[in-house]
């Protein structure tokens, strides 16, 4: 988090990366890739394929952004590629790791250092103030307090809202709770940024907002960012666009 | 911030269904600690009985009187080092049928050698020995009444009809707690004297004194055997079954108290159970939540058993806090000044204290063992699915 403050133009590597991803993406490196990915629900007896044989790449330091009809998958992709669940079929590489292979416990332990969650409903914690629901996921790394404490700053920093670090999320707006909830994915520097429909219970200019963070965070950070999203200005923002259709990309 | 610290912030969640819960909880331990304390006090009631007296009576039922030569006959017995008679009077002053106390007859010559533990200034002591309506109170007794050493107490009698006039000759203490301070001892011959002819020379029951413990069941066997063939038979017990004996309606109470101290215990835990299920319930997609940004099953459950058990020590710890004063400054003196003989000493024991806590965290965790195996077994997409 320390290079949070830092201009784009001051890293060299950076620059590079991000130059590489608006012109095209040639030279980046692939992050993510599913080769013959299929995913079905058991519903009962009842089976449901919801993904059936995709095969996708992205780039790091992409920002994805993944739109399609209701019951099309997306949040099922998106919960394949952050580790939240396991493949049906095929296999999943983040990194030349392979997920599919992993135990519960593995992916979970793989999920707290490399993913980072962004939630329609924020999801943050009413009994905790904004730093500590920053602070929560580093309670499973072993930093001192007084290290985390800094940390959870720093985030809240990035996301502009350090001034609200004691509040708790009940006294903040939906913008600032999502914003919170932004601090808290990024807070264990993660190479990976997940948000399903992150803009979708906001309003425009709250959601402009929280959109103009993600590319930032895009840009600046270098994080990789998957999101789902209904809304065409969200999907504007992002640097690849893919539609999904009856678990299919179009 | 720790985990512990978010258990423990958790219960805020539902204030209000939280402070239910803790009160539940420390109405359910004070209740339990009533119990536990009526149960181990009067045990101990028990266990201070004398180990070198034992007690005879008529076979049949302590209401039922022996002859008054019995005593003479025990006390020719080998090993037997004192005896002495008592009467159950069962009278009442005059017009207060209500205020109950114990009120006995006894042989003042031999009384003293049998309980060595009574005290009696020496100078009231003598005064009783030569006062034929002399009497001796218990300090407690005393206190209870208002009476003084001189004073003249009328008492109506029911088993031995009439008023009967007494002195206050001496108020007695105890060094040990095997005799209660609020019985009112007087002398038999007064008794006697003045009882119609079927109740003249009869006694309700006699303590015997052997020189040490060991020797008392032997001795209980030959007192026994002694009247084996005389028209009334007698059973003799050690002081300690006599006392038993005589609280035998009360020690079936006490049975069915120490089953309702496990029923109240069974009602806190399904009271904290409840609370917590619904609190999983309400937290599944949190949990869910937390389980994506990488928390394990072991974390979820450690905040359900965290939470619960902050919930029942706490109810614990104001159960006992409350019960605590309550009975060592409440209870307990009204039971000790007025039930000496089955309560010597009425107050909340160490080891009950540590029980209830005990129990409080024991039944907290086993109330919220299922929930909390539940929430750990939560799927994480199932659970983020899941809509508050
Ligand atoms: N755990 C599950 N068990 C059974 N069926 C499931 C489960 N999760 C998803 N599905 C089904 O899979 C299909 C795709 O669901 P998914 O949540 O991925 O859709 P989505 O594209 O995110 O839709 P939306 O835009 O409404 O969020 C749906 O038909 C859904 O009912
Ligand atoms: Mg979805």
């Amino acid at each position: 988090m320390s290079d949070a403050s830092t201009t784009p133009t001051s890293t060299a590597a950076n620059t590079a990366a991000n130059t590489a991803v608006k012109s095209g993406g040639a030279a980046a490196a692939t992050l993510i890739r599913l080769s013959q990915v299929g995913k079905t629900y058991y519903r009962g007896k009842e089976a449901v394929e919801v993904l059936k044989n995709l095969d996708l790449e992205m780039p790091d330091g992409a920002f994805e952004a993944l739109m399609g009809p209701s019951g099309s998958g997306k949040s099922t992709l998106l919960n394949l590629i952050a580790g939240l669940d396991n493949v049906t079929s095929g296999s999943i590489q983040i990194s030349g790791v392979d997920l599919s292979r992993m135990s519960e416990g593995e992916r979970a332990k793989w999920r707290s250092q490399n993913v980072g969650f962004i939630f329609q409903t924020y999801n943050l914690m009413p009994v905790l103030t904004a730093a500590e629901n920053v602070e929560l996921p580093l309670l499973l790394t072993s930093l001192p307090s007084a290290e985390r404490k800094k940390r959870a700053l720093t985030a809240l920093r990035v996301v502009g809202l350090e001034e609200r670090a004691s509040h708790r999320p009940d006294q903040l707006s939906g913008g600032q709770q999502q914003r919170v909830a932004i601090a808290r994915a990024i807070v264990t520097d993660p190479k990976i940024i997940v948000a399903d429909e992150p803009t979708g219970d906001l309003d425009r200019a709250s959601a402009d907002q929280i959109l103009e963070l993600l590319v930032k965070l895009n840009k600046e950070l270098g994080k990789t960012i998957v999101m789902v999203t209904h809304d065409p200005a969200a999907a504007e923002r992002a640097s690849i666009v893919r539609r999904l259709d009856k678990g299919q990309l179009t | 911030m720790n985990l512990a610290g978010i258990a423990v912030k958790n219960t805020r969640r539902n204030l209000f269904r939280t402070v239910l819960t803790v009160t539940g909880v420390a109405v359910a331990m004070l209740a339990f600690l009533l119990l536990r304390t009526v149960l181990s006090s009067w045990t101990a009631g028990v266990e201070y009985s004398a180990k070198d007296r034992i007690a005879t009576r008529h076979k049949v039922t302590f209401v039922m009187w022996l002859p008054r030569r019995y005593v003479d006959d025990i006390r020719a017995l080998d090993g037997v080092k004192a005896a002495s008679w008592f009467n159950w009077f069962g009278a009442h002053l005059p017009g207060k049928e209500d205020q109950f106390f114990a009120n006995i007859a006894t042989d003042p010559k031999s009384f003293f050698d049998i309980y060595d533990e009574i005290v009696v200034p020496e100078d009231q002591k003598q005064h009783w020995l030569q006062d034929r309506r002399g009497a001796i109170v218990g300090s407690v007794l005393a206190h209870q009444f208002g009476w003084k050493v001189g004073d003249k107490v009328t008492l109506e009698g029911s088993i031995y009809p009439g008023l009967w006039e007494f002195n206050i000759d001496g108020i007695y203490t105890a060094t040990r707690k095997s005799v209660d301070q609020s019985t009112f001892f007087f002398d038999w011959n007064y008794l006697n004297e003045s009882a119609r002819d079927s109740a003249k020379e009869q006694v309700g029951w006699i303590i015997t004194k052997v020189p040490n413990p060991a020797q008392a069941a032997g001795l209980v066997k030959r007192i026994d055997q002694l009247f084996d063939n005389r028209d009334i038979q007698t059973l003799t017990m050690s002081e300690r079954a006599l006392n038993t004996s005589f609280l035998g309606m009360i020690s079936t109470m006490l049975t069915a108290m120490s089953m309702v101290s496990v029923v109240i215990l069974l009602i806190m835990m399904l009271i904290l159970g409840n609370t917590i299920a619904m609190g999983v319930r309400e937290r599944t997609h949190e949990y869910g939540v937390l389980r994506a940004i990488g928390f394990m099953p072991k974390h979820v459950s450690a905040f359900v058993l965290g939470e619960a058990t902050f919930i029942g020590l706490f109810g614990g710890c104001v159960g006992v806090g409350i019960a605590y004063p309550l009975i060592n400054q409440g209870v307990g003196r009204f039971m000790e000044e007025n039930f000496t003989g089955m309560f010597p000493y009425f107050r909340v024991a160490g080891s009950d204290v540590a029980i209830a806590l005990g129990l409080s965290l024991l039944l907290a965790l086993v109330a919220a063992a299922i929930p909390a195996y539940q929430a750990s077994k939560l799927h994480v997409t199932d659970a983020l699915r899941r809509v508050g």
